[in-house]
């Protein structure tokens, strides 16, 4: 048998690992459009949240830390990074804590092939799209996981219901951008923005735009959608008994994927870094996808919680019919001969 | 000198199975399938089979391990667990043994009988359109009879697990 | 790039571990576990020959497209059989699930 192992000498292991340090993806990971970038958009995300909700209802938010309290996110950081991790005695402290930096890490994957700008993608991946949803129905699973080993009754009813609820509006979301697919005939995210140019794809895929807003504020639990955390019933759902660091990186989840959506949704719907070339092309990109956070911050202020009833019948009756009438009208578009328009 | 990525994935592979087998909580085995799984969706991808690679996680990761969780969730009694697992008796010993030897007998068919040298020809893709365009012609009709199977089962799931309104009133009376 | 022996050795392996784990466990749930552990063993199997083929035979891949979503069917289904066993008899222990009736 020739299948002996050959061992690396150590120069070459060490040239391996700088190449690897040095290349551009690596580079690209770390900063721009990846750790560096979520890490600062996600925290700035708290800071607009905390803002907007307030101005939207009539108070004024965070004003001390900072100017405008713009680093609030980072003294909450602070505090939580010195909190003692208090756990449940029966509670299974392995699966909670590994569980949050799952969360975490599922959180920040979807960002690999979401184009910031022409040639600004960590990966680009000819199944990006379809990555992308990969990656989104792997949350159910550690949510699950969370509420049942937090072995508290709030824990697990938040963390089924949130698996409910997130399982129910995959399906709407994947239907709804069905119709991107089918104009540009790839599954390639910067194809799809490239393929953007003239026109948006919100023009012709209203419906698909709608349904998928609508499924992507189901996903991110966020009001009108947040039956799971529902503040007055369930304390905190299925993030109940995470505290201290673990609570931190729960919490950062949450608003990373709240960022890594609104990019996604720009890439799709809004263009990605289309735009007069005055500005330059990932600028356009962070500005729109903040454009997109701000109107999911403002639903949050605007809007009551949806009953659960109502939630489970509205994800797999009505918005997966929109979603495939949105197919339907799609299909009808190109018969007509107006997908030229949309043709990479 | 085997890739060590290949390396690395079988030994996730087989590590989350045993453990998805051995682990005491029937929770920690389903991670340990979870991962297991996972680890065949990274196998696909060393294969070059890019979409069927994201099909695995998206459906087994995705949906079959939240279902069995749940299952998991459900079948407790109050004492905490359903069944006690002992250390495995001779059905358990003698079932090691057989697919030991069943395992070994294809691993040694496998080095004896195809040449070594069988390396894998330059990936040609398989482009997503030409899958796509199989599958809508000329599998058409198998792809159809999946759709009505996943609408059968999905029915039959729902009325085997449903309450029945008798059994309520007769458990409240 | 790997040979072709090392991913049926791989397939072959978990295969054992999936025997095995039908043979000698009681749990109706792990059970399953093995279910799906030898279904995905034979799904490497397809994808590793369809792959090593010249030209990739394209049938290999759609037949892995279709085990995985008739695999998942059929998790659906024994799980639901594995819930009505429950509430009938209170044990998923397969030892005892031995009677037809009721």
């Amino acid at each position: 048998m020739n299948g002996l192992i050959a061992i690396p000498t150590l120069q070459e292991l060490l040239n391996y690992i700088v190449g690897i340090l040095t290349s551009r993806t690596f580079l690209e990971m770390i900063i721009f459009p990846g750790f560096l970038n979520i890490m600062l958009g996600a925290a700035f995300l708290v800071w607009l949240e905390r803002k907007l909700i307030a101005r939207v209802q009539l108070r004024i938010g965070p004003l001390y830390a900072g100017m405008w309290g713009i680093l609030q996110p980072v003294a909450d950081g602070v505090k939580l990074l010195f909190k003692e991790m208090i756990f449940p005695e029966l509670a299974d402290k392995k699966v909670l804590i590994l569980g949050a930096l799952a969360l975490m890490m599922l959180a920040v994957a979807p960002v690999v092939p979401i184009p910031f700008g022409e040639g600004f993608v960590i990966a680009d991946m000819n199944i990006g799209l379809l990555y992308v949803f990969a990656v989104i129905s792997l949350f159910p699973t550690v949510i699950l996981l969370i509420g049942w080993g937090s072995n508290s009754k709030y824990s697990l009813l938040g963390g089924l219901r949130s698996m409910f609820q997130q399982v129910a509006y995959e399906v709407p979301m994947w239907l709804s951008v069905l119709g991107i697919v089918m104009l540009t005939g790839t599954l390639n995210l910067t194809e799809i923005v490239k393929a953007q140019q003239k026109v948006w794809f919100i023009v012709p895929e209203v419906l698909g735009f709608a349904v998928f807003f609508t499924a992507i504020l189901a996903e991110l639990e966020r009001i009108p959608f947040d039956l799971p955390e529902a503040e007055t019933e369930l304390v905190m759902g299925w993030m109940t008994e995470l505290s201290g660091v673990a609570f931190m990186v729960g919490f950062l989840a949450m608003y990373t994927k709240v960022y890594v959506m609104s990019a996604l949704m720009t890439a799709l719907f809004l263009g990605g870094w289309s735009g007069p070339s005055v500005i330059p092309q990932p600028v356009w990109f962070l500005a729109k996808t903040f454009l997109v956070a701000s109107v999911m911050v403002i639903i949050r202020g605007t809007f009551p919680r949806v009953r659960v009833d109502i939630l489970l019948k509205a994800a797999w009756g009505r918005l997966l019919l929109l979603a495939l009438a949105n197919v339907f009208v799609t299909a009808g578009l190109i018969w007509l001969g107006l997908g030229g328009i949309w043709k990479v | 000198m085997p890739d060590p990525i290949f390396l690395v994935l079988s030994a996730v592979v087989v590590v989350s199975a045993i453990a998805a087998l051995e682990a005491r909580e029937l929770i920690y085995g389903a991670v340990g399938l979870a991962f297991s799984l996972i680890g065949v969706a990274g196998i696909f991808l060393l294969l070059g089979e890019e979409y069927l690679a994201m099909f695995q996680i998206a459906v087994y990761v995705g949906a079959v391990v939240v279902l069995i969780m749940f299952t998991i969730m459900l079948v407790r009694r109050d004492s905490g667990r359903p069944a006690e697992e002992e250390e495995p008796g001779r059905l358990g010993r003698a079932g090691a043994f057989v697919a030991g030897l069943i395992a070994l007998a294809i691993a040694a068919a496998m080095y004896l009988v195809i040449p070594y040298s069988a390396e894998m020809p330059i990936l040609s893709e398989i482009s997503l359109h030409d899958l796509g365009r199989t599958l809508a012609s000329g599998y058409a009709l198998a792809l159809v009879i999946l759709g009505l199977l996943i609408g059968a089962t999905a029915v039959g799931a729902l009325t085997l697990a449903k309450i029945e309104p008798e059994e309520e009133r007769g458990g409240a009376a | 790039m790997e040979p072709l022996s090392s991913y049926l050795v791989l397939s072959s392996v978990l295969m054992g571990i999936g025997i095995y784990g039908l043979v000698s466990k009681r749990n109706a749930i792990r059970l399953l576990f093995s279910v799906e552990l030898i279904v995905n063993a034979a799904n490497i199997n397809f994808a590793a020959f369809a792959r090593f083929s010249n030209p990739p035979i394209m049938s290999g891949v759609l037949i892995v497209f279709y085990s995985i979503a008739a695999a998942a069917m059929e998790a659906a289904v024994g799980l639901a059989l594995i819930l009505v066993a429950f509430r009938l008899n209170g044990t998923i222990d397969v030892r005892r699930l031995n009677r037809l009736k009721g």
